[in-house]
C-alpha cells in the first residue's frame, strides 16, 4: 500500500541548531498515527515542514507520493491541517470564516460547508464571531476548516490542548470516524500520551528533534494476553501463598504491594480468592502496555508533561 | 484567475468585517458634513448667482469694495477686485458656488487618504501573522505569490472605492447644500500670479493624481515594512513619522549632493507643476519619477520577497 504521508530523512536546521534529525516514518490510509513528545520535541517544526510553511533543510516529506518540496500545491491539496493553535479571524462570525477558506480551494459548495460544520457539531454556532468561542469550539472550527476539501492526510497539532476530557472523547469520535470510515490518514500531536493513547493506532515518539520508537497500540487489552497486575493488600505475606496455591504464577513482593504477570481474564478469580480468604484487598490495578514506560523514560522525571 | 478573484473578495471580506476600515468612511463623510455645515451657515459663499446684467453687478460690486478699501485700511478686497475684472476682461460669467466648487475644496483630504492607506497597507499582511491566520493561508494549493499580488492589489481597489466615497459623498452633500450647475463646470482662480479659468473636473482630477503619487508610494513602503517584520504597529509607525520627518530630513541633509536621492526630496510632485521649487536645485521631473520609480520597485521587490521566501517559524 503507498503511504498517505512518507518521512525521508528530514532535518531542519534554524540558524547553527539542529531541530529536527533524520526523521522517517510512513503513515498509511485510514490510520490515526500520534506523534508524542515532550514540549520543544520539534512536533510543530515538523509539521510545519509537512505543509511547506517551513522550507525543509534536507530529506523529503511526500504526501500520496508527490514531493511537498517539488510540487507544493499537488501535494498541499491532498493535505488538511491545524498547526498549532486553530486560529481564525476573531471579527468575523463561523460562516464567514469557513467561506473563506473555501474560497481558496475548487469546489467547495455551502453544501460541503455545512455538512462539516454538522459533522463537527457547530452548527448553532456559525453566526457568532469566532473571537466569542471556546477554545473547544476553535479546535472544532479548526478541524472543520482542515475538512472542507476532503483531505486524505489530516495533521492535527495538539487537537486535544486545553480541552476537558469529555472534549477530547469528541475530537476522538470524529477522528476514529474519519479514518474508519473515509479511510483519511489522520496525524495527531500531543505531548501528553493519556490523550491520544485512546485515539490511534500507532504511535512515535520523539525527543530531541529524533524519533525515538514507534509503537503498535493495543487499545482494548484482549482477554488472554498478560499484563502486570499490582495489587495493594493486606496481610502481603498472606495474599502471596493465597494466590501462588490457586495459581501457577510468579508473585513479586514490593512492599506493600505485590506485583504479578497474569492474563487479563485471571484476573476476577485471583481477587474473588483472596476475598475468600480474608485478605483486605485495597487497590487493583495493571499496567496495561510498555508504551507508558517508554514515554516515561523519554519525559523523564521531572518534566511537566 | 478564478481563484485571484476569490483572493480579492476575501481581502475585501475581511476588511469590511471590521469596524477600524468602517471608521475611515465615517470620518471622511464627518469631515466632509462639517465643512458643508460651515460653508453654508457661515460660508460667504454665493449660490444664487449673477442676473442676465451680470457685467453691471461686477462692476458695480468693485466700485463698492473700491469704496470700503478707502474707507478704511483694514478692508482688503484687491483679490476679490482682482478676480471680478478678470470675469470682465475674458467676457465669462461667474457661476454661483455649487456642489463641484464644493468638491473641488476636499483634495486637502488626499492627506488623510494616504494615512488611511498606509493604515490599510499596514495590516494587511502583518494582521494575517498577528492573528496567526497566515498558517492557513499558506496551507492551501496556491502560491504565496498569488496571495501577495491579492493583498497589494487590494490596496488600490480601497484607494479607489475611498476615492470615489468621498467625491461622491461630497457631490451629493453639495448638490443639497448648494445645488449643481451644469455637468461640466469650471471656475476661476489664481494660478501662481495669473487668474485663469479651469474646468473643475479636470482640476479635482490632475491634483488628485498627484496626491495618489504619494498615497501609492507611501502604502507600498508600509506594505514592505510590514511584510518584513510582520507587525504592523511598526510599519504605521514608521512610515507615518517618515511622511511627517521626511521632508524635514532632506532640507537638512541638502547640501550633500546625494541628498536627492532621498525618496523625500521627490515624492511630491506639485512643483514641477505649479508655482514653487524642488527641493533641491537642478532636480527634473524626469530625475524625480525616475528615482520614484527605483524605490518603488525595490519596495515591492523586497516585500514580495519576504513574504513569499521565508518560513512561516513559531513566535
Ligand atoms: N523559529 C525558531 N528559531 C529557533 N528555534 C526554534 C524556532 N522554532 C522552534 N524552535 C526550537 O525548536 C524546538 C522544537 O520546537 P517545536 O517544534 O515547537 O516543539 P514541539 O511542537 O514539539 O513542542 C524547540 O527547542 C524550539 O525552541
Ligand atoms: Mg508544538
Amino acid at each position: 500500500m503507498q503511504p498517505a504521508m512518507e518521512l525521508v530523512n528530514l532535518y531542519k536546521s534554524i540558524g547553527k541548531k539542529q531541530i529536527i534529525k533524520n526523521l522517517s516514518f510512513s503513515i498509511y490510509p485510514g490510520e490515526v498515527f500520534g506523534f508524542l513528545g515532550p514540549n520543544g520535541a520539534g512536533k510543530t517544526t515538523t509539521i510545519r515542514m509537512m505543509v511547506g510553511l517551513m522550507k525543509i533543510t534536507s530529506g523529503d516529506v511526500k504526501i500520496n507520493g508527490t514531493s511537498v518540496k517539488n510540487d507544493f500545491k499537488g501535494a498541499i491539496q491532498h493535505v488538511g491541517a491545524i498547526v498549532e493553535n486553530p486560529e481564525m479571524y476573531p471579527f468575523m462570525n463561523g460562516w464567514k470564516n469557513l467561506k473563506h477558506y473555501a474560497r481558496m480551494m475548487n469546489g467547495i459548495t455551502d453544501e460541503r460547508i455545512r455538512e462539516v460544520v454538522s459533522l463537527v457539531g457547530l452548527e448553532k454556532a456559525m453566526k457568532e464571531k469566532v473571537g466569542k468561542y471556546s477554545l473547544g469550539m476553535r479546535q472544532r472550527m479548526g478541524i472543520a476548516q482542515a475538512l472542507l476539501h476532503r483531505p486524505s492526510v489530516l495533521i492535527l497539532d495538539e487537537p486535544t490542548n486545553g480541552l476537558d476530557p469529555a472534549g477530547i472523547r469528541e475530537i476522538r469520535q470524529y477522528i476514529r470516524r474519519l479514518a474508519e470510515q473515509e479511510q483519511v490518514a489522520v496525524i495527531v500531536s500531543s505531548h501528553l500520551l493519556s490523550e491520544i493513547e485512546l485515539m490511534c493506532d500507532r504511535i512515535s515518539i520523539i525527543k530531541n528533534g529524533e524519533l525515538v520508537t514507534v509503537e503498535e497500540v493495543q487499545n482494548s487489552t484482549e482477554k488472554d494476553e498478560r499484563v502486570e497486575v499490582w495489587l495493594e493488600v493486606e496481610p502481603v505475606d498472606k495474599a502471596k501463598a493465597v494466590i501462588e496455591k490457586h495459581h501457577e504464577l510468579e508473585v513479586v513482593v514490593h512492599h506493600d504491594k505485590l506485583s504479578m504477570s497474569v492474563t487479563k481474564e485471571t484476573i476476577p478469580e485471583i481477587v474473588k480468592g483472596l476475598v475468600q480468604d480474608q485478605v483486605n484487598v485495597y487497590e487493583v490495578t495493571t499496567k496495561s502496555s510498555s508504551l507508558e514506560d517508554k514515554f516515561f523514560d523519554v519525559i523523564g522525571e521531572n518534566t511537566i508533561a | 484567475m478564478l481563484n485571484f478573484l476569490s483572493l480579492l473578495k476575501n481581502e475585501q471580506v475581511k476588511l469590511y468585517s471590521r469596524f477600524s476600515t468602517w471608521s475611515m468612511y465615517i470620518i471622511l463623510a464627518s469631515i466632509i458634513i462639517l465643512a458643508g455645515m460651515i460653508t453654508a451657515i457661515f460660508g460667504d459663499v454665493d449660490t444664487e448667482g449673477y442676473g442676465n446684467d451680470w457685467r453691471a453687478e461686477l462692476q458695480a460690486e468693485n466700485e463698492q469694495l473700491q469704496a470700503e478699501m478707502e474707507e478704511s485700511e483694514f478692508a482688503i478686497h484687491e483679490n476679490s477686485i482682482n478676480k471680478n475684472n478678470y470675469y470682465l476682461e475674458q467676457d465669462i460669467k461667474p457661476q454661483p458656488y455649487d456642489a463641484w466648487a464644493f468638491t473641488s475644496e476636499f483634495s486637502m483630504l488626499g492627506f488623510m487618504l494616504s494615512l488611511f492607506m498606509v493604515i490599510i497597507a499596514s495590516g494587511l499582511i502583518a494582521g494575517e501573522f498577528r492573528w496567526g491566520t497566515i498558517k492557513l493561508l499558506f496551507i492551501r494549493p496556491i502560491s504565496r505569490t498569488k496571495i501577495w499580488l491579492s493583498k497589494y492589489i487590494t490596496i488600490m481597489i480601497t484607494t479607489l472605492s475611498m476615492f470615489v466615497f468621498m467625491f461622491l459623498f461630497a457631490m451629493i452633500l453639495g448638490s443639497l447644500l448648494f445645488g449643481i450647475n451644469g455637468l461640466s463646470p469650471s471656475m476661476v482662480q489664481l494660478s501662481g500670479n495669473e487668474w485663469e479659468q479651469v474646468n473643475i473636473v479636470k482640476e479635482i482630477l490632475s491634483q488628485y493624481g498627484l496626491i495618489l503619487v504619494e498615497l501609492v508610494i507611501m502604502a507600498t513602503l508600509a506594505f514592505m515594512i510590514s511584510s518584513l517584520f510582520r507587525n504592523s504597529a511598526m510599519a504605521i509607525g514608521l512610515t507615518i513619522f517618515l511622511m511627517f520627518a521626511g521632508a524635514s530630513v532632506v532640507i537638512y541633509l541638502s547640501e550633500y549632493d546625494w541628498a536627492k536621492f532621498i525618496l523625500f526630496a521627490n515624492i511630491d510632485l506639485q512643483p514641477y507643476f505649479g508655482p514653487g521649487q524642488p527641493m533641491i536645485e537642478g532636480m527634473t521631473l524626469t530625475f524625480s519619477v525616475i528615482v520614484l520609480l527605483t524605490y518603488y520597485v525595490v519596495f515591492l521587490l523586497a516585500s514580495w520577497f519576504a513574504f513569499t521566501k521565508r518560513d512561516v517559524a513559531g513566535h
